[in-house]
């Protein structure tokens, strides 16, 4: 550990580190546009600059490495001077297109020049025009009117995907990004450019005009959509009082988190929310019913009678539980004690989720978010589409995944052709919501809380990021509520008022559970 | 006292050749350093001779070469700076096209000292001609043995490459060059760390000027002792003033360090052409702060024209007369600057070009008053702020012309 100062403040910070990193455990924010904690410091930005005692010139935060003793100033006079040069050359030929760029509001440039620059204008000369459009890859678009030339998009290509695509062509105010002319951005995670953009240079055209970063709200959560478990955050849209928008969820972006994704998410993650938004069940269908408003309290009475119809004696034979590896660890436990345990659903399916290409960086083959869960619960279930069904099926319970497939959904469907009662819970409108005599409307991974078991075996949990759409309900929450109905030990269930105080039982059973990361 | 180290040969017929330098005392130092002398010798014998880095900065060659660390696992590499970018500067391309033995001696005394046997002549795209001339030397070299695998016998194998540079100034700048060198585009690089440590292909390197390592034979040859006795004690040796603009006899002059600089214009260059009357003198290449006609009373040595705000630099003198008008300079120097900024860093890029186009709209009748403050506020704006030396050679020619010519750029507003 060394002795610092910054701001005459002084702080114990660990060797090696930079005067940057050290301001930042320190709470002190350093403006910077080049750099990146991804990245070696590139120090061309000139934003971070700070003066250190006894050196003549003002250095670079970001590359400068802590000594003892060192004396910082981030912000007095001298040093806020230089930063307003930067400012003003920054924004010298800036385009000033804030009202219709997507970045406002998130803007590194228009934050700084609110919080550290608010000076007129002192350039008369004419700005420079550029291309204001060029297509680097299937969903960027690049600016080369407000490129602050950081590099951070140069950097990813070269460090993160080695994919190499762009690169700094012409010298001096001609200097700009751009790719070989038959070369585009093509790689899986092209996504993170739009993102790690500090300015509206590149834009992502799946979020290009689409709404305003400040009308949204941004919630933490858990990509579903492999075995890989990144962090991602959600920004939804409430919509207006007298003015529906035509999204929910307007974008994903990835959430620093070390142990798994690091700073990046795939391009599968990041675009692949439309089931979030779309073909989204948001109501209790009960077959044979006209229009009859169908609440929880009801549908779940019905539910239950359907379920006491079935002779304990017929369960073991005739009555099929269907699963998939969308389930969250409590919703999962749940089904063990509850279905399989105290009803007796012997016959145990996991829809299969096909695998799909994989890499070495963050997509698994595996493409869906807890088959490890599964694994570590002792659930053991048969393959759908390879084993054998019952000869005689009385009942089916059938839990489908959003991304089930049609090979998927004919799998389940074989199921239900064969059986005289077919419950379905899902989140979104399949093959089979319209051949069920009830379907039960669920949130997705979203818009619910617990945890899920990552492929290297970590343990993740998660809040919802946004509300559940309509009636749906968390499938947990379904369960709880049904055993209730059911009437068997009302005092166990009665406990789980949380995904939380489920994992606590889970862990009373299994006293490692989610605990053995490879 | 020798007063012309460097381009003595200049004159006789085929210089250029290596039979014509082996008559004249040709790679006699290099038989020294191999049989008389050992890399320390060598080492110590560079530092006191004090010679000064002739590419602009004036870093002491010797103590350059003693930051290269001993003992490492990684080849070192020399890499020589022929990229002679700065405006006015022509020294280095008369050294190897007219004596390009002597820098080949130089360049192999270096490498023995620091234990070298690769070393890359980084020279500038438009020298043609000279790198052309380069690898005809270092094939005679070669076929004397003076290169090679085992050079007289001593063990040592050095060879030397040429490399010809694309066209951009900042490639004169040493870490430029290695990307440069490399393949890459010619950025400079963030230091720390520093090429000695970390340089070409992330080895250790040595980066030297024509002209320093070419005082190196000589020294090796009479000793530091001899070398100092030349030039200041603190600053030994000669320089090759490159003396271009408005006199008489425009061309190289071999002084010793330290030269009155109204010596070199008025005598050796014969004075101001068409008897005009000087008005100011760009005393080391552009990027140095320009003197007015009552500053050149001035002594040609680095610490003199420190003291004096401007630089030694280059040592290429550039005489502007009463004719020239100091707008038309103006833009002359803020038109390179901002044509040759890399484009890395911020104020360099847009602070150069946004000089330029002031300057260019005061050219043009368009100038306000409050523009000539904002110049300077600008190249303020600029100077120690940028990533490396492009940015303040910008902002100090500027700062001073307008600073000492401040009256005469504001004759150009609102006429």
């Amino acid at each position: 550990m060394v002795k610092i100062f910054i701001d005459e403040k002084p702080f114990e910070v660990e060797e090696g580190i930079t005067v940057f990193t050290a301001a930042e455990q320190a709470g002190i924010e350093i403006p910077h546009l080049c750099y990146h904690p991804a990245f070696a410091p590139e120090g061309t930005c000139r934003m971070c600059l700070v003066e250190i005692e006894g050196v003549p010139k003002l250095e670079l935060s970001c590359a400068t490495v802590v000594r003892d003793g060192m004396k910082v100033s981030t912000n007095n006079e001298r040093v806020v001077e230089a930063r307003k040069g930067v400012l003003e050359f920054l924004l010298a030929d800036h385009p000033m297109d804030c009202p219709i760029c997507d970045q406002a509001g998130d803007c590194k440039l228009q934050d700084y020049y609110e919080k550290y620059g608010m000076f007129e204008s002192r350039y008369s000369e004419n700005k420079e025009k550029r291309e204001k459009k060029r297509k680097i890859g299937q969903t960027l678009i690049h600016d080369q009117e407000r490129c602050v030339l950081c590099r951070r998009c140069v950097r990813f290509t070269r460090e993160i995907t080695k994919t190499h695509e762009l690169g700094v062509f012409e010298r001096g105010v001609h200097a700009e990004i751009s790719i070989l002319e038959d070369g585009p951005v093509n790689n899986k995670y092209s996504g993170n450019l739009a993102e790690i953009c500090p300015v509206g240079a590149i834009t992502d055209l799946d979020f290009r005009f689409q709404t305003r970063s400040w009308f949204l709200k941004s919630g933490d959560s858990i990509c579903p959509l492999c075995s890989r478990g990144c962090s991602i955050t959600i920004d939804s849209h409430k919509g207006f009082s007298h003015f529906k928008v035509p999204k929910r969820v307007y974008r994903i972006q990835s959430r620093r988190n070390e142990n798994i994704n690091g700073f990046w998410i795939c391009d599968i993650g990041r675009y692949g929310y439309g089931y979030i938004n779309e073909n989204r069940l948001e109501q209790i269908l009960l077959k044979n019913e006209q229009n009859e408003a169908m609440d929880w309290e009801k549908a779940l009475k019905i539910l239950s009678e359907k379920m006491k119809k079935v002779h304990p004696m017929d369960r073991s034979s005739g009555a099929v539980l269907i699963l998939n590896p969308w389930l969250t660890n409590e919703e999962l436990f749940l089904i063990k004690k509850f279905l399989i345990e105290n009803q007796e659903f012997e016959n145990v399916y996991l829809i299969d989720i096909p695998d799909g290409e994989g890499d070495d960086f963050l997509i698994t083959t595996e493409r869906s978010p807890n088959k490890r869960g599964l694994q570590e619960l002792g659930l053991k279930a048969k393959s759908l589409s390879s084993d054998k069904l019952p000869e005689k099926i009385k009942l089916v319970l059938a839990f489908t995944p959003p991304n089930i497939d049609s090979a998927g959904s004919a799998s389940v469907k074989a199921v239900f052709d064969k059986a005289e009662t077919k419950i379905l819970f899902a989140s979104n409108k399949n093959d089979l919501s319209d051949v069920s005599d009830m379907v039960f409307p669920t949130a997705v991974i979203a818009e619910k809380s617990g945890s899920l078991i990552n492929i290297d075996g970590v343990l993740q949990n998660f809040s919802p990021a946004l509300e559940a759409l309509g009636d749906s309900r968390p499938e947990w929450q379904i369960l709880v509520e049904m055993a209730k109905e059911i009437d068997i030990n009302h005092k166990y269930y009665d406990q789980f008022s949380s995904p939380e105080t489920i994992l606590q039982e889970i862990r009373k059973e299994i006293s490692d559970f989610g605990k053995k990361s490879d | 006292m020798e007063e012309k180290l460097l381009t003595k040969l200049f004159e006789i017929k085929d210089s250029f050749t290596i039979d014509v330098y082996l008559k004249h005392d040709g790679y006699k130092a290099v038989e020294k350093a191999f049989q008389e002398m050992n890399p320390e010798s060598i080492l110590a014998e560079v530092k006191n001779a004090n010679l000064r880095g002739r590419g602009g900065a004036g870093f002491p060659a010797g103590v350059k070469w003693g930051f290269v660390p001993k003992g490492v696992d990684k080849p070192k590499y020399l890499c020589v700076n022929a990229d002679e970018g700065e405006p006015g500067t022509i020294k280095d391309r008369y050294i190897m096209t007219h004596n390009p033995h002597l820098l080949l001696e130089g360049i192999l005394i270096a490498s023995y000292c620091v234990g070298i046997n690769t070393a890359y002549i980084y020279i500038r795209g438009e020298y043609e001609n000279v790198a052309l001339g380069l690898e005809k030397a270092i094939a005679e070299a070669n076929a004397k043995g003076y290169l090679g695998k085992n050079i007289l016998n001593s063990g040592f194998d050095c060879q030397i490459y040429v490399h010809r540079g694309a066209g951009a100034y900042i490639c004169g700048e040493e870490t430029a060059l290695l990307e440069s060198l490399e393949g890459k585009r010619g950025n400079p690089r963030l230091k720390p760390p520093f090429p000695a440590l970390v340089g070409l292909f992330q080895s250790p390197t040595v980066i030297n000027n024509i002209e320093t390592l070419s005082n190196v034979p000589k020294i090796i040859l009479n000793g530091a002792e001899t070398f100092v006795q030349t030039g200041l004690p603190k600053d030994g040796g000669t320089r090759i003033f490159g003396v271009s603009g408005m006199v008489k006899k425009p061309g190289i002059y071999e002084m010793p360090v330290g030269t009155n600089l109204k010596e070199i214009i008025f005598e050796l260059a014969g004075g101001m052409k068409d008897g005009k009357t000087l008005k100011a003198v760009i005393p080391g290449g552009m990027s140095a702060p320009i003197l007015t006609a009552d500053e050149i009373d001035i002594n040609m040595d680095f610490d003199s024209l420190a003291e004096a705000k401007s630089m030694l630099g280059s040592a290429a003198i550039i005489v502007i007369d009463e004719d020239t008008s100091i707008l038309d300079v103006l833009k002359i120097v803020t038109k390179f600057y901002s044509h040759e900024s890399c484009g890395q860093c911020t104020p360099c890029r847009i602070g150069t070009k946004w000089i330029n186009k002031t300057v260019q709209r005061i050219a043009d009748g368009q100038g306000k008053i409050e523009d000539i403050d904002n110049i300077k506020r600008l190249a303020k704006n600029i100077l120690g702020k940028t990533l490396c030396p492009l940015g303040d050679a910008a902002a100090l020619p500027i700062l001073s012309i307008v600073n000492k010519f401040r009256q005469e750029i504001e004759s150009y507003i609102g006429n």
